[in-house]
């Protein structure tokens, strides 16, 4: 199997993508992702090498923070693009066909991107071989690592067969159940902890499985946005399946948040007050402004400009909620001492910050040097229109 | 002192101590019990829990929570010591990916702090908030000053030192464990021996024996949460 050229860009189109970094010639959108890369891993060596203390506001009150909201939201997005790539091939071949290789390969860098974040929150990253040496099967975690190792093998599977124009229908519907399986797990993950209301419910892993459709609808419209005005395709016939997409998964986003919402208010157990303590948060940006007022800008306009619009600003208010619904379920805490504070505020360090930063920029380089080298083209990219 | 049929309530635990330690440690069973009348909220239990554990700030094995009942004049404090309740049901035990923590025959629920990868899955799903993560916080700021802070803890009988954050205990997940490491060398857990108001008992309730077991067969016991089926094997006297 070809390496260079097909699956990563030729030699030759790194070094002049290199070239033309260095000579000023690479475009805005490359430096500002490198700039967010230099800054991003600078923060996350400054986690490592100074250690938690010093670089993150995550506590005893408050154990999973940003971080774990930055792996949740990036993990979600990389199953939504698997999941838009399913819908994509079965339902709109020809319209998704000039995309397929870009987002396939988006779902497998958001998922490395994923690790990225989650791998700064561990206390203790260098152990993760005792998941291998010291597994526990009852564990929502042990089982999560092993579907996602799967999922991306999957994906970069289904990646592959794409590049090579040998597209196998069983790989995909193959990508397509592990990454139901993978995220759905992830959802059990919180789901399960019973000692936390906000998470306990069996709606979890639904509500994530939906919410990823939705967040990669977003990305893949802007995406597909993009290439749409590079490549300059015909706009209404190729952004037309993101559309009705975005719209099936902003329908399943109210749904699963709207009675995620009702039933955590009819709750009646120790620390369920954080349902109706979170209650306008949940209403007003929860569904007023992550899902209602999508769907308005949707209706407004669909041309690519604006679609790419409508997918930052989904993405932009999803990231928002995936850390209200992570640190939300410790905003009550489960024993009050000393001076615990009634309800728990948590503000994310400026390092925790830039972790996101450094996992944005991340998938922003690789995607941007492999568009710039061509290597998305190579199948038949113009499509009839 | 308080006594029992003219015997200190220390020395007979004592004495219950050393006669369970004669067992194979799966015939044990390692119980607390805290008698809330008793319970003059000193906090002596914690502040010796910390020096015998040498926890970092914001860590403490064994706080004191206190209530306020009733509207003046007519008020009084209630105390509710918490140490981890070693749970023979525990939420936080199947969490745990890598099986670093455990629940031991004895009934102890352990940390293996060489395994521990930091996740702080099992902080989450205890619902007795009774789990913490050190992330490498200490007293003296800069853990160059203050070699007290470095030193071995003694913790599970071994030899963990804070000496940076890529050295456990750093990084993981902490939490009582009953002072096994005095437990198994003849003495009682810490609090036990600081208390007050005698109002901390520890025993093996395997032994029939035992002050600690006749005291939780009375009618006014209950544990903590006890709904939630986790069965916790700290009992509180009322």
């Amino acid at each position: 199997m070809q390496l260079f050229g097909i699956l990563i860009p030729e030699k030759q189109k790194l070094i002049s993508t290199v070239q033309d970094i260095a000579k000023g010639k690479a475009g805005l959108s490359l430096y500002a992702s490198l700039l967010g890369l230099a800054i991003g891993f600078y923060a996350i060596a400054a986690i490592f090498i100074q250690g938690h203390a010093h670089t993150i506001n995550t506590s005893n009150l408050v154990p999973w923070g940003l971080q774990i909201s930055t792996y949740v939201y990036f993990a979600l997005l990389s199953t939504g693009c698997t999941f838009v790539n399913f819908f994509g091939h079965v339902f709109f071949e020809k319209e998704y066909k000039p995309f397929a290789s870009r987002i396939i390969f988006v779902g497998i860098v958001t998922a490395v991107a994923a690790f990225f974040s989650l791998a700064t929150e561990m206390g203790h990253v260098e152990r993760m071989f005792y998941f291998l040496l010291s597994p526990n099967p009852k564990s929502p975690m042990f089982w999560m690592a092993i579907w996602y190792t799967c999922y991306v093998i999957a994906i970069t599977w289904e990646y592959i067969n794409i590049q090579t124009n040998k597209h196998s229908n069983r790989v995909m519907w193959g990508a397509f159940f592990i990454a139901i399986f993978t995220h759905s797990t992830l959802g059990s993950l919180l789901g399960s902890v019973s000692s936390r209301v906000y998470y306990y419910s069996a709606l979890m892993p639904i509500y994530f499985l939906f919410i990823a459709f939705l967040t990669g609808c977003s990305l893949t419209t802007i995406i597909a946005g993009v290439t749409v005005k590079q490549k300059k395709l015909d706009e209404d016939y190729h952004l037309a399946p993101f559309v009705k997409l975005l719209k099936i998964g902003l329908g399943l986003a109210l749904l699963i948040s709207f009675w995620r919402t009702m039933i955590g208010l009819s709750a009646h157990f120790e620390g369920s007050e954080v349902f109706s303590l979170t209650l306008i948060n949940s209403v007003l940006f929860g569904i007023v402004v992550v899902i209602i007022i999508p769907y308005i800008l949707l209706k407004i306009g669909k041309s690519a400009n604006w679609l790419i619009f409508v997918g930052l600003f989904i993405m932009g208010t999803q990231l928002k909620a995936r850390n209200d619904l992570v640190v939300g379920a410790f905003k009550i805490p489960v024993f009050r001492v000393y001076d615990m504070p009634e309800v728990v505020h948590y503000i994310p360090s400026i390092y925790e910050n830039l972790v996101v930063v450094a996992s944005a920029s991340l998938v922003a380089v690789l995607y941007i040097v492999f568009e710039r080298s061509g290597v998305f083209d190579i199948r038949n990219t113009k499509g009839e229109h | 002192m308080e006594h029992v049929d003219d015997k200190d309530i220390l020395e007979i635990m004592q004495a219950d101590l050393q006669r369970a330690l004669k067992k194979p440690r799966k015939d044990r069973h390692w119980a607390m019990a805290i008698d809330q009348k008793k319970c003059i909220g000193c906090h002596a239990c914690t502040t010796g829990c910390m020096s015998e554990n040498l926890t970092p700030p914001d860590i403490h094995y064994r706080p004191v929570k206190e209530d306020e009942i009733g509207e003046f004049p007519n008020t009084s404090m209630r105390f509710l010591p918490r140490p981890c309740f070693q749970c023979d049901s525990p939420t936080c035990t199947p969490v745990c990916p890598v099986t670093a923590t455990y629940k031991r025959d004895d009934g102890l629920v352990m940390i293996d702090y060489k395994k521990c990868i930091g996740c702080r899955y099992c902080i989450v799903a205890c619902p007795y908030g009774a789990r913490s993560a050190d992330v490498g916080h200490y007293f003296s700021g800069d853990f160059h000053d203050k070699t007290y802070e470095v030193e071995n803890s003694g913790e599970y009988g071994k030899n963990f030192k804070r000496k940076s954050h890529w050295h456990s205990p750093i990084g993981n997940a902490r939490k009582c464990h009953f002072c096994i490491h005095r437990v198994e060398k003849g003495e009682l857990t810490r609090c036990t021996t600081t208390c007050l108001g005698h109002a901390t008992y520890f025993g093996d309730i395997n032994d029939p024996q035992a002050l600690i077991t006749k005291l939780i067969a009375k009618p006014n016991v209950i544990r903590y949460k006890e709904e939630l089926g986790t069965k916790p094997n700290v009992y509180y006297i009322l």
